[in-house]
């Protein structure tokens, strides 16, 4: 049916794709599989047409096709539902389903036109909602099912799921995966993306491995797999053991504590205690809660049951009270939550103490502050100048300023979430030192990843989440890629 | 503070051109260009009629811009928040009517001033408390209090103008006279863009502003009392309403409650000539006040060349679009890179 091989492709010279491929069957439930940064979202781009790619082939029942766009790969019967939710909140259920205007006459839309070519694909999704419902009223997973409506409605050949299932709860995945097999059984093609291993195993037919821009698994049958040998394929060999992590001591003293702390829809019953001079990971697959923990701990997310305390016993309830109480909040998402960019990096490195402790008076020296701003300037070793504005410094210089404006501040605790997203190596191995240093200098330290490389490489223990709770620890010299991508994926697919 | 990294050879001295790196540049960059094209404006229409450079003249374009002007430098911290505050010309007209009212029911001039002073930037205040917690957009909460000021002012007057005032009084000949040749009103302006200059950019408020219109998201993060920094600074655009509704009141020695009409879109218009944009982030209270006048006098220069009266707000609205579209086509040439490369 659908056949991709040998596709290549070159972002600014680094290869995102460098000889992958993947063949689709008529009818079945085709999984793909792979670490972040493996290039899954490249090669689904090339086959729905937003991407082009600089070599390679795609055929389509022997044919083979080019797409200009992703107009083109629809008309060849490909439909995509892709990770993010693309449906429109204000409109109603049948407006999302057409969105190109549907059925009817002289550029008017038939209502009734668009009901009878509806219901029958809403009924066989079991999507139970009225036609003329706004989207926004429906739960997360009737907003996943009604995406894949539309994309049924294409009558595809095809049918690309991104993630599917990442944003919902257990029961409605279940019923998603379910439905999905029920798809390809009518005749359809389903090429389905996936982190969550276990749920590819109960809903694939056939998976296919992706490292680094290349096919490194093709096509194996799914009862020669287990978890086991896909996180093997996904990670490869993953060379010598770290280095052995140096010592030190953890502080007793003041620490950081949640008690049975529980956010609705994120976190249940998770208690956890990181002391001074400690790193400790927080890893899960997405919507796994390790996230929901940095939100609690800096103030953002309210708990409904239990407590944060943070050292001295304060409880976070804002943002800004969890700043005033020594939390600094690294997030890898720099030009969103961390920089001001269009300001200089002195404004920026100066921020949090100046603007939001308000500890530099009212009318501050800005003398004083470039010179501050120089000792962190040299201290991170930033390739930049006080005056130099955000914006134009390079990324990884950009995540050491956002760095640099809590370290500014001296916080207690520093809460991180995927600290080095999009930085070159070099950065990376410099802001891992930093941060080793700071634990060195009894910080408390929690960080979040995405990048498992990471949280072996600086944590002394990592905390595993599933479903909102703590499932696992992996300790000092357990920790691995292995055994955290195997912690992550465990157990959640008791067979049904 | 921990010894974190330690240095090796070859290090980057970053901010290695930073002692050197000159005030005139952050300076340059923002209000030159208005402050030239205001003065080439005046010499030009200068060449054609001389008597448009007479002092007088000139005095008397400064003079009718301080109303609107004080509005304008007030209305850039909002601005610079990506907040609005389309209040500000009702607030005017009510301030003025407040003050009269009071002022002929036998009130104390001063002790009314005083009165004036602290209703605006209460009002205000009260346009950023609703904005933060009903959690609506400025706009619309401004657009609904422009009216009630507006409305309660008319009423108040009784939708006339209140005139049996006491002429003689202090408050009248001194706010509302000259010193040293020159209206009070234009000297307070003076004053007010200068500790508004500072306000904006040396103090911790100022910054919190500018910081939260340049991601308030970061802001928020950082720990910066994002609502009480938006309630001071719609509480600091009210006042300076305020203060424009005293010298006014002053100056015409009545209370009208149909003034200022329109006159928060000329103070938008002024502040986004003076490089303030409604992006947020950066803000020129200097800039502002240039921008009113630039308007005033092109308007003064329409009489001069004897365009009909009813044309000026024709060429007002032309001066701000070409004001603007070479703002920012000089931005695009002079910053080629997009911001957040």
């Amino acid at each position: 049916m659908l056949a991709a091989s040998g596709l290549v492709k070159h972002y600014g010279g680094v290869a995102a794709l460098d000889a992958a491929g993947i063949t689709v069957e008529r009818g079945e439930v085709h999984a793909l599989v792979g670490e972040n940064g493996a290039g899954k979202s490249t090669l689904v781009k090339i086959i729905s047409g937003t991407v082009r790619p600089d070599g390679g082939t795609i055929e389509l029942d022997g044919r083979t096709v080019q797409f200009a766009n992703a107009r083109q790969a629809a008309d060849h019967g490909i439909a995509i539902v892709s990770q993010e939710l693309m449906t429109f909140g204000d409109l109603t259920v049948l407006e999302n389903l057409f969105p190109f205007g549907g059925p009817g006459r002289l550029g008017l839309v038939s209502t009734r036109a668009m009901e009878r070519l509806a219901a029958p694909v809403l009924a066989e999704l079991g999507l139970r909602v009225s036609p003329h419902a706004r989207v926004e009223t429906l739960s997360l997973a009737d907003q996943q099912l009604l995406e894949i409506c539309r994309a049924l409605l294409q009558d595809p050949r095809v049918l690309i799921l991104d993630e599917p299932t990442s944003a919902l709860p257990r029961e409605a995945a279940d019923r998603l995966t379910e439905t999905t097999r029920r798809l390809a059984r009518r005749g359809l093609a389903v090429l389905y993306i996936s982190h969550f291993l276990e749920e590819v195993l109960r809903v694939a037919q056939r998976v296919s491995v992706l490292r680094d821009g290349r096919t490194v698994l093709a096509g194996e049958e799914i009862s020669a797999v287990s978890v086991d040998s896909l996180v093997t394929a996904m990670l490869g060999d993953t060379g010598p053991a770290p280095a052995a992590r140096r010592e030190r001591a953890v502080l007793g003293g003041s620490s950081l504590s949640l008690t049975g702390v529980g956010v609705p829809g994120r976190l249940r019953e998770v208690s956890l205690t990181a002391a001074g001079g400690e790193i400790v990971g927080l890893a899960g697959l997405q919507g796994a809660g390790h996230l929901a923990v940095l939100d609690a701990v800096c103030g953002r997310a309210r708990p409904a049951a239990g407590s944060v305390r943070l050292p001295g016993g304060t409880v976070p309830r804002s943002p800004r009270q969890a700043v005033a109480a020594g939390v600094a909040y690294v997030s890898g998402d720099r030009k969103g939550r961390g920089l001001m960019l269009d300001q200089s990096l002195w404004e920026n490195a100066t921020a949090v103490r100046r603007l939001g402790l308000g500890r530099d008076g009212f009318v501050p020296s800005r003398r004083r502050l470039v010179q501050r701003t120089e000792r962190l300037v040299h201290r991170l070793r930033i390739r930049g100048g006080p005056y130099d504005i955000a914006a134009r410094l390079s990324g990884g210089n950009q995540q050491k300023a956002v760095l640099a404006k809590w370290l500014d501040a001296d916080p207690a605790v520093i809460a991180l979430d995927d600290p080095t997203r999009g930085v070159d190596v070099g950065a990376r191995t410099e802001m891992h030192e930093i941060v080793r240093d700071l634990a060195c200098d009894g910080k408390i330290i929690l960080i979040a990843s995405t990048d498992l490389t990471e949280l072996v490489d600086v944590c002394d223990r990592v905390l595993v989440f599933q479903r909102g709770r703590i499932t696992d620890e992996i300790v000092g010299e357990a920790l691995s890629e292995q055994a955290l991508s195997l912690a992550m994926n465990a157990g959640f697919a008791a067979p049904s | 503070m921990p010894p974190a990294v330690t240095d090796s050879a070859g290090e980057y001295r970053g901010g290695a051109e930073a002692p050197g790196r000159p005030l005139y540049r952050r300076f340059a960059r923002d209000e030159v260009g208005v402050i030239a094209v205001l003065v080439v404006f005046v010499a030009g229409v200068g060449f054609f009629h001389p008597e448009f450079l007479h002092s007088g003249n000139l005095l008397s374009i400064t003079h009718n811009t301080v109303y609107v002007g004080l509005m304008a430098c007030g209305i850039v911290f909002p601005l610079a928040m990506r907040e609005v505050d389309l209040s500000v010309g009702g607030m005017y007209a009510m301030c003025m009517v407040v003050g009269a009212v009071l002022i002929r029911d036998g009130l104390g001039t001063w002790v009314a001033l005083i009165a004036m002073l602290a209703l605006s930037a209460l009002l205000g205040a009260v346009n950023g408390a609703v904005t933060t917690y009903m959690r609506l957009p400025s706009f619309i909460v401004t657009l609904a209090t422009a009216m009630l000021f507006r409305g309660a002012g008319l009423a108040l007057a009784d939708g006339k103008q209140i005139t049996d005032l006491p002429q003689s009084d202090s408050f009248f000949t001194v706010l509302g006279g000259n010193v040293a040749g020159v209206p009070t009103a234009v000297w307070v302006f003076v004053i007010m863009v200068a500790a508004l200059t500072v306000l904006f950019t040396r103090t911790r408020f100022g910054a919190r502003v500018r910081a939260i219109g340049s991601n308030r998201e970061a802001a928020e993060f950082s720990g910066l009392p994002v609502a009480w920094t938006r309630i001071a600074a719609l509480s600091l655009s009210g006042l300076m309403a305020g203060v424009a509704a005293v010298f006014s009141l002053a100056f015409f020695m009545a209370g009208d409650p149909t003034v200022g009409q329109g006159y928060e879109l000329t103070a938008i218009a002024g502040a986004i000539i003076g490089g303030t944009p409604l992006a947020g982030g950066r803000g020129s209270v200097v800039g502002a006040a240039v921008g009113c006048l630039i308007l005033s006098a092109v308007a003064s220069a329409l009489a001069f060349f004897q365009v009909p009266i009813n044309w000026t707000t024709f060429a007002t609205g032309g001066v701000i679009l070409v004001a603007v579209a070479a703002d920012t086509l000089l931005r695009r040439i002079r910053d080629p890179r997009p911001a957040g490369g």
